[in-house]
């Protein structure tokens, strides 16, 4: 017999009469005004950057504008979305291994939908390396600020939810509070994180 | 004594330093608090993740089944393994068959279980764990302390010191955003450089046949960037049924844990990527004999978000390594008990009954109400304390019978006047060791009663003297 059969049929055997489901119990908060609400969490409990794009200019140019004010020091640039065209150093999708990443000052991707009650973005991968959201010393996540949903619940009942290979919900840098509960932003990941709403 | 108490000693002998070390839960506990109060829903949503997890520990076979034909054609490969030492052979010929020599490992508590990083150390593997705190605790040789937070006992100064010794960062530089930035740069080589990534699973959906890992350092995301291969091991309970499931342990998960809306990274696998590979092993290593306990079958529901350790006043003020299971607090006495009555019932006695932990677990499960059910079953286990059980003895005889109960207070209040302090605080006085002993009264209760009570009450209950209460 495998481990498997020998598990499944341990389980099988010392399963507790069963327990339907049930329904939800309860309506999930909303808020009156989601993108306010998101806007407030991705700075306040995410520790990241918000930003509005302007209206009536060209995205490219409004988005390599909050990168060259926000990142002054920045010399590469990784991006292959044309809203980053006028910013953009090289394109990640091009380099074969993603140890190659390494040195990279940011990385501009496109997030799917933001989450009000978190002020996570979920960032499926339309790139070629994941590594593009994790090593990069900053992360700008560009987002259609229609696209705010209020809790959890919401974000994956969304009709396209499961249509990813891989992807994570990132609210705002990478951080940890390991030595003494002190909070530090930049464990390993993005030490900045800009979300900026198109 | 308990082996509890017997190892707080230590932990307890510094005073400042256990202030400090409960300070720094509490705030943990607090910021819980915050989270929980800013969801109208909170309680609402507890119910529901307690409900959804008692569904799926009852169709764990079917789930679990579900999971693995899912990500199966999703293409990751599954594996199963019966304990630790399959477990731990499976992880070494994955690893073997790819020839992989450097494993960087992302936070997980099963792997601490099945002692994997010893096994391939011992068969020349490097296991380098990547979480910051696991990786101070890994370089100071000692397991951690506490299953969220690994190194919350250290100060500061001491990782400075380490850091200076093994990393060469300044000499007296304890300054925490100095020393994580160096830990940074060091683990920056290490991820670059493995050949193997190794992550837990938070939660495995079987709708989806996709994984989650939830951290805030981005550490199992770096881990996993760079290597072809990735092995994620999950205890068989991190089954859930589908995303409607997910939506409510991911609300619950970060604000129990570490007072936060969510983690930075709620990271889902489901397809391995460009030439990756995806590897994950369902282990059982004694959880299906959970099943068929139905007073600590709840165990089964935990998120090991270890949130009952940082309200426990007992850990607070105890400290991780006071308990004898690899898990402290109130989740490590009940898995302690699960795993070994013999090994561990030394910790059953680390708990005040106050049921904080029970109130806070985000699955609701009635962690305090199990370890007092455990304490009642100490001496059918063989395992109950001698000293307590015959003082327990010689009570029973004592309050059965009413004369030699009264020769006992008469002997008791003449005791306490006449006998020398080194003989009412003796050895066999376990209560008096860090305890004054009350003053006996001047009258019994029976004696309150008989002169003022019994004629009142026992006609007519409602009229109770005004001041009865200030006799309870």
């Amino acid at each position: 017999m495998t481990s498997k059969d020998t598990i499944l049929e341990a389980l099988r055997a010392n399963s507790p009469a069963p327990l339907e489901r049930g329904p939800l119990g309860f309506t999930p908060m909303t808020f009156e005004d989601p993108l306010a609400e998101f806007r407030e969490r991705v700075v306040k409990a995410a520790a990241a950057r918000c930003f509005l794009l302007e209206e009536g200019r060209a995205a490219s140019d409004a988005v390599a504008a909050i990168v060259r004010r926000t990142y002054p020091d920045a010399k590469r640039i990784a991006s292959s979305l044309p809203e980053a065209a006028a910013c953009a150093t090289f394109n990640p999708d091009e380099l074969k291994d993603p140890r190659s990443l390494a040195g990279t000052d940011i990385a501009i991707v496109r997030g799917a939908f933001g989450v009000a009650e978190n002020g996570a973005v979920w960032i499926p991968r339309t790139f070629r390396h994941k590594a593009l959201l994790f090593i990069p010393e900053a992360l700008v996540i560009l987002l259609d600020r229609t696209q705010i949903v209020c809790t959890m619940h919401e974000a994956y009942s969304r009709e396209d939810f499961d249509t990813y290979d891989f992807g994570s919900f990132i609210a705002g840098p990478s951080k940890t509070a390991d030595i003494e509960q002190a909070l530090v932003i930049g464990a390993h990941g993005p030490r900045d994180v800009s979300v900026i709403l198109l | 004594m308990s082996t509890h108490s017997k190892a707080a000693e230590a932990f307890i002998a510094d005073s400042e330093r256990t202030a400090w070390h409960n300070r720094a839960l509490w705030f943990v506990r607090e910021k819980r608090d915050r989270m929980a109060r800013s969801i109208p829903e909170w309680e609402a949503l507890r119910d529901a993740a307690a409900h959804t997890k008692m569904h799926t520990i009852t169709h764990l076979a079917y789930y679990l089944e579900m999971f693995e034909r899912n990500a199966v054609a999703n293409g990751i490969h599954v594996h199963w393994a019966k304990d630790a030492q399959e477990h731990n052979e499976t992880v070494y010929r994955i690893l073997s068959e790819h020839g992989a020599r450097h494993l960087i490992k992302s936070k997980s508590m099963l792997s601490e279980e099945c002692g994997l990083t010893p096994y391939l150390e011992e068969r020349g593997i490097e296991a380098v764990e990547s979480d910051l705190g696991e990786r101070i605790m890994q370089l100071m040789h000692r397991p951690p302390s506490h299953i969220v937070l690994p190194a919350i006992h250290v100060k500061r100064e001491e990782v400075g010191e380490l850091f200076e010794r093994e990393l060469g960062t300044e000499h007296g530089n304890s300054d925490p955003t100095y020393l994580t930035h160096a830990a940074r740069k060091h683990l920056r080589e290490k991820f670059l450089h493995a050949d193997a990534a190794m992550t837990g699973v938070n939660f495995a959906v079987a709708s989806s046949g996709a994984f989650t890992v939830c951290t805030n350092e981005g550490n199992a995301d770096m881990g996993t960037s760079f290597p072809k291969l990735h092995i994620a091991i999950m205890g068989l309970e991190k089954v859930i049924p589908d995303y409607d499931a997910l939506a409510l342990y991911t609300r619950l998960l970060a604000r129990s844990a570490t007072g936060q809306h969510s983690t930075t990274y709620t990271t889902h696998y489901k397809r391995p990527v460009e030439g990756q590979e995806i590897h994950v092993i369902i282990v059982d290593n004694g959880r299906s004999r959970i099943l068929a306990n139905p007073a600590h079958l709840n165990m089964l529901r935990c998120l090991r978000c270890g949130s009952c350790m940082n309200t426990c006043p007992v850990y607070r003020r105890s400290g991780g390594y006071s308990y004898s299971y690899f898990i402290p607090g109130p989740l490590g006495i009940n898995l302690g008990m699960l795993a070994s009555p013999k090994l561990y019932s030394g910790n059953v006695s680390a708990c005040s009954l106050c049921m904080s932990c029970s109130n806070v677990c985000p699955v609701k499960i009635d962690l305090g109400e199990q370890i007092y059910l455990w304490r009642q079953q100490l001496d059918s286990l063989g395992l109950a304390n001698p000293v307590k059980k015959g003082i327990v003895k010689v009570l029973n005889t004592a309050l059965r019978n009413p004369g030699m109960f009264h020769f006992c207070v008469r002997a008791g209040r003449l005791g306490e006047k006449i006998a020398p302090r080194g003989l009412l605080y003796c050895g066999a006085n376990a209560w008096g060791r860090d305890r004054e002993l009350p003053k006996f009264t001047s009258r019994t209760f029976e004696q309150i009663w008989k002169e003022e009570l019994s004629s009142t009450a026992a006609g007519s209950p409602e009229t109770v003297p005004e001041d009865s209460s200030t006799n309870i």
